[in-house]
């Protein structure tokens, strides 16, 4: 026998709490940058076409892909426009934002000792997080800016 | 209730506190082929074991002997203990507490990863063993996960044992239990028994006891006819928070905390309890003297602190101020930290920059089942461990941090003694005890299934409370003869108004109203051993002061008390039984400067500090 | 409405043997700025209604036995205060993602068994004597693993998951969290059979870090915390095991 009362599923389960939400967050957030990764593959994909398949046999996935004569830069150009640079901003603001939740998770997942002390969570993220990131961007811009 | 079903195993024990599961794996451990049934009305983590914060006693450095720890503990109880019983627990006190490391319990370190130890009131040396402060949750913690590793355990969670189980010969064969659930009284068998269901601190109104620790296992064998042995001995804390009584530990004081009235003077001074040493001095806190000195003297000088009119008035009632600010946030937090939590929740004060507000409130009940120093009782097959028990290392006063031990110490060896029963007369009569287990079903619900159509109803929580300020006003630190007269008569007075009690809820799933009602019915029980059994000794000893007989009487009083349940209930029968003394004959008991007990290990730099016992935040 | 002294409490009410349908009940207390919110219940069944049905024992925050939703959120009882919530009203319902037995009592079946299923035990292959004295262990090494120890097993963080709320089987933070402490217990051997639990669908890598487990843990435990360190684990003995496949 079972006299138990089980309470209803909540469906809605993610608006009961604001730790919810910023899960759901979070978690959406890899849906922008699964999208920018698409664009940026296909972007990739423009740069290694540059103007040699220009003119590629019609009815070819070349000629779907690379149709014109100057692929890369149309593309270019076609993401210069308003929509595609909201769309590139609002990734950045997501692939940010799951940057700084990822950090913020990192001390709670690895937990640096020093003895019997542990390293404090600010310090744990920096030191495993924003310092690296930092460091690694410091080091692209000045490749590229060169 | 519906009718019985029955449930066979070796050992039956009922209660999963500390002693319960420590003797569940002695069997569990020696005996792979039994099956060991532990009984609780809680799920075991529950229980009130958890509470304890301060440490457990037993001797591991090389700076203690066993010798001073058994002086400590005869001493403590103001020669009221069983010397013999003293000297085997203390003697097996090392390994237990070893045995339980072994099994996981976290203890605090020292840097050189042997455990560490703190100094506790009464004793002479520091031996406390301690898991920050909250020593009672990690034993429990550790014995509770141990036992899921043994196969041959089972446990009836949330069943309410309400009666023992006979047999033709006067064994004890099992318990009738309540199952909470569906409230099915089961017939819970074995060839012996193990009661460890803890004390009964709820029969008072200020206690750092849990809702739980009502003595049922108590009233229990009381009923069976087993007697509750030296039960006027009440322990007091001397540092609760007024109004919920919850415990501020003795640890507090032993990490160099003080007591203070309210002119900011380290009163206990002026009791015979030593020099007040600055805080500052390197030999502050002292062993024995002053704040560490027994928990039985440090409640009594609280009440002359208060008819002397030189305690703090709280919303609460009156109160002295445990302070510990110049102990500091970092050494507050690494060895005291629930201090500070319980502090900062319960009374709205941070220790590290206000006194706390304290009082003496009950703790202990030094009473209990009567057994041997083999946690047997009379009646073959059963044995008690534990707060329940009294076998008497105890006496007249408790040591802090000796419970903790004597549940290991004393658990085990009743577990041991139980299984050997158990194998030594496996052959009862199962019939016989299930009609009784029946029974005892069909009397809770006549008696407690009827409706309302009697007058002059009565209500469980309004004689819980009329009990509660009998037993403070009548049997509270100082009693008398007229104070104690007046509890036996108001108990006598709530027994026949209990039988009028009736309840809003008729229903058999999880009826707590009902077990409410069985709870009040042992409290009262317990009660009424307490108070005649004060009324009877007319003297003063330990945590037992007669105003009226302010003196130890050796000659006539060196003797434990045993009060037996007279038939039909009413005023019990008291007799009485002499202390066992071995080596340590009665002598003055005292504490600060004349305690004689300077040794170099008592300084600082020596034996005593060799690192900080390591304690994260 | 709440005042005069006066505090409403609405508390979810279902018996097994004669509701279909759970229900709530409201009941007026006195309000008592000291209270928490389980003295207001206690003070119900002293003296209004004895039917009312609950766990509850040390009253200090340390038994675990009295965890319920407050307003919608997990708390212990006796450490929510009343004058959080005054002059308003409180609905204390059960700890939700647990099957209701009655009023405000869940079942824990479920919860011990998977506190079982971890192994909370110390595992060695070595068992010295007792006589041989303690194992030694640095307050360093100590440190690694008491933060996990502190756990009262009140279910709170069970039902602040929701993946335990949608999946019965999943092994939840508190007994993942236990899993784990003993892995990280200098003292045991047994962190490769424990793993064997731990490692399974319902067990670590059903947790997708939602962390509000530890944002309700009373006791700072930090159960999410516990379980992605497990999966860091768990993740090094998986691949262990192709470079050094079972060998002993």
């Amino acid at each position: 026998m079972s006299g138990q009362y089980h309470r209803p599923h909540r469906w809605a389960w993610w608006t009961e709490r604001p730790g919810y939400m910023r899960f759901m967050i979070r978690e959406l957030t890899s849906v922008f940058m699964a999208g920018y990764l698409v664009v940026f593959v296909l972007t990739l994909a423009k740069v290694g076409a540059g103007e040699a398949l220009a003119g590629a046999t019609p009815g070819t996935i070349e000629d779907v892909l690379f149709g014109s004569p100057h692929p890369f830069a149309e593309w270019i150009a076609e993401m210069r426009s308003p929509g595609w640079m909201a769309a590139h901003a609002v990734a950045l603001a997501a692939a940010v934002w799951h940057a700084v939740t990822f950090f913020g998770a990192v001390p709670q997942a690895m937990p640096i000792f020093l003895g019997e002390k542990r390293l404090p969570a600010p310090v744990a993220m920096i030191v495993m997080g924003y310092g690296p990131w930092l460091t690694v961007t410091a080091v692209i811009l000045w490749w590229v800016l060169r | 209730m519906s009718h019985a079903t029955t449930h066979q195993h070796d050992v039956v024990i009922i209660g999963g506190g500390g002693a319960g599961l420590r003797a569940a794996i002695a069997i569990a451990e020696e005996n792979p082929s039994f099956s060991v049934a532990c009984v609780s009305k809680v799920y075991p983590m529950r229980s009130h074991t958890v509470t304890a914060e301060g440490g457990a006693a037993a001797v591991i450095k090389p700076n203690d002997s066993l010798e001073d720890h058994i002086y400590d503990t005869i001493s403590g109880a103001d020669w009221l203990a069983d010397q013999d019983a003293v000297e085997y627990f203390v003697n097996r006190a090392p390994s237990e507490m070893i045995q339980l490391e072994h099994w996981g319990c976290p203890w605090s370190r020292m840097a050189d990863g042997s455990v560490a130890v703190r100094p506790f009131g009464g004793m002479k040396i520091e031996r406390t063993w301690f898991a920050a402060d909250k020593t009672g949750f990690h034993m429990l913690h550790s014995l509770f996960q141990t036992t899921l590793k043994y196969g041959n355990i089972v446990r009836y969670d949330e069943h309410f044992a309400s009666k023992l189980l006979l047999d033709d010969e006067g064994r004890c064969r099992g318990c009738a239990a309540i199952e909470l659930r569906t409230g099915t009284v089961r017939a819970i068998l074995g060839k012996s028994v193990i009661i460890c269901t803890g004390g009964a601190g709820k029969a008072f109104p200020f206690t750092t006891n849990g809702a739980i620790k009502t003595g049922d296992g108590m009233a229990m064998a009381y009923h069976a006819g087993v007697a509750l042995k030296d039960m006027e001995f009440i322990q007091y804390h001397p540092t609760g928070l007024p109004g919920t009584g919850i415990l501020i530990t003795e640890a507090s004081r032993g990490e160099g905390g003080i007591l203070v009235n309210k002119d900011g003077y380290r009163y206990l001074q002026d009791y015979d309890l030593g020099e007040a040493l600055d805080v500052s001095d390197p030999r502050h806190p002292q062993k024995r003297a002053m704040e560490l000195g027994p928990r039985d003297k440090l409640s009594q000088c609280f009440i002359k602190e208060k008819n002397a009119g030189r305690t703090i008035k709280t919303k609460d009632g009156d109160a002295v101020h445990l302070d510990l600010r110049h102990l500091g946030a970092a050494k507050i937090d690494k060895r005291i930290p629930f201090v500070r939590e319980l502090a900062r929740s319960y009374a709205g004060i941070d220790p590290v920059h206000q006194p706390i507000p304290v009082r003496p409130v009950v703790h202990y009940v030094m009473g209990g089942i009567d057994v041997d120093s083999n946690s047997a009782t009379n009646i073959p097959g059963l044995y008690a461990a534990g707060e329940c028990a009294c076998v008497s290392i105890n006496g007249a006063n408790r040591l802090g941090s000796n419970s903790l031990t004597e549940l290991l110490v004393f658990g085990a060896q009743a577990g041991t003694h139980a299984a050997r029963f158990a194998m030594d007369k496996p052959d009862y009569d199962v019939s016989g005890l299930e009609a009784q287990a029946a029974d005892e079903g069909e009397r809770i619900r006549r008696t407690w299934f009827r409706t309302r159509t009697r007058s002059g109803s009565e209500r469980i929580a309004v004689l819980r409370n009329e009990l509660h300020d009998a037993m403070e006003d009548g049997a509270g630190i100082y009693r008398d003869a007229d104070s104690l007269d007046a509890a036996c008569e108001k108990i006598a007075e709530l027994r026949d108004r209990y039988r009028k009690v009736v309840l809003d809820d008729h229903t058999n799933s999880f009826n707590t109203e009902l077990t409410a009602a069985l709870e009040l019915s042992s409290l009262l029980d317990v009660a009424e051993a307490m108070a005649h059994s004060a009324r009877e000794r007319t003297e003063s000893r330990g945590s037992h002061q007669r105003l009226d007989h302010p003196d130890r009487n050796d000659d006539d009083f060196l003797a434990h008390t045993l009060a037996f349940r007279a038939d039909g209930g009413g005023a019990p029968r008291i007799e009485y039984r002499p202390v066992t003394i071995t080596k340590w004959p009665p002598g003055e008991r005292t504490y600060g400067a004349d305690s004689g007990l300077k040794r170099p290990a008592d300084e600082p730099g020596e034996a005593g500090e060799p690192g900080e016992p390591g304690e994260p935040s | 409405m709440s005042n005069n002294g006066k505090m409403t409490l609405e508390i979810f009410r279902y018996h097994p043997e004669t509701d279909a349908e759970p229900r709530y009940q409201s009941y007026e207390v006195p309000y008592n700025e000291d209270w928490v919110v389980l003295d207001a219940i206690n003070w119900i069944k002293d003296h209004m209604d004895g039917s009312v049905t609950y766990r509850w024992s040390c009253r200090m925050g340390v038994c675990g036995s009295c965890g319920m939703m407050v307003n919608g959120e997990p708390k212990l009882t006796c450490a929510a205060f009343l004058k959080d919530y005054y002059p308003g009203a409180v609905r204390v319902d059960p700890l939700v993602n647990f099957p209701v037995e009655r009023d405000l009592l869940i079942s824990m079946d479920g919860f011990m068994e998977k506190l079982e299923a971890v192994k909370p035990y110390i595992i060695r292959d070595d068992v010295n004597d007792t006589s041989e004295g303690e194992y030694r262990q640095s307050p360093a090494e100590l440190a690694r693993y008491k933060q996990f120890s502190m756990c009262i097993n009140c279910m709170l963080c069970y039902s602040a998951c929701p993946v335990v709320g949608h999946e019965e089987e999943f092994l939840g933070p508190a007994a993942l969290a236990l899993g784990h402490r003993y892995n990280k217990d200098s003292r045991d051997q047994g962190q490769s059979e424990r793993m064997e639990v731990m490692l399974s669908n319902e067990a670590m890598w059903g947790c997708t870090f939602v962390g509000e487990c530890s944002v309700v843990c009373p006791k700072h435990v930090d159960p999410a915390g516990a379980i992605q360190q497990a999966k860091a684990a768990g993740a090094q003995e998986y691949f262990k095991s192709f470079v050094m496949p079972r060998s002993s």
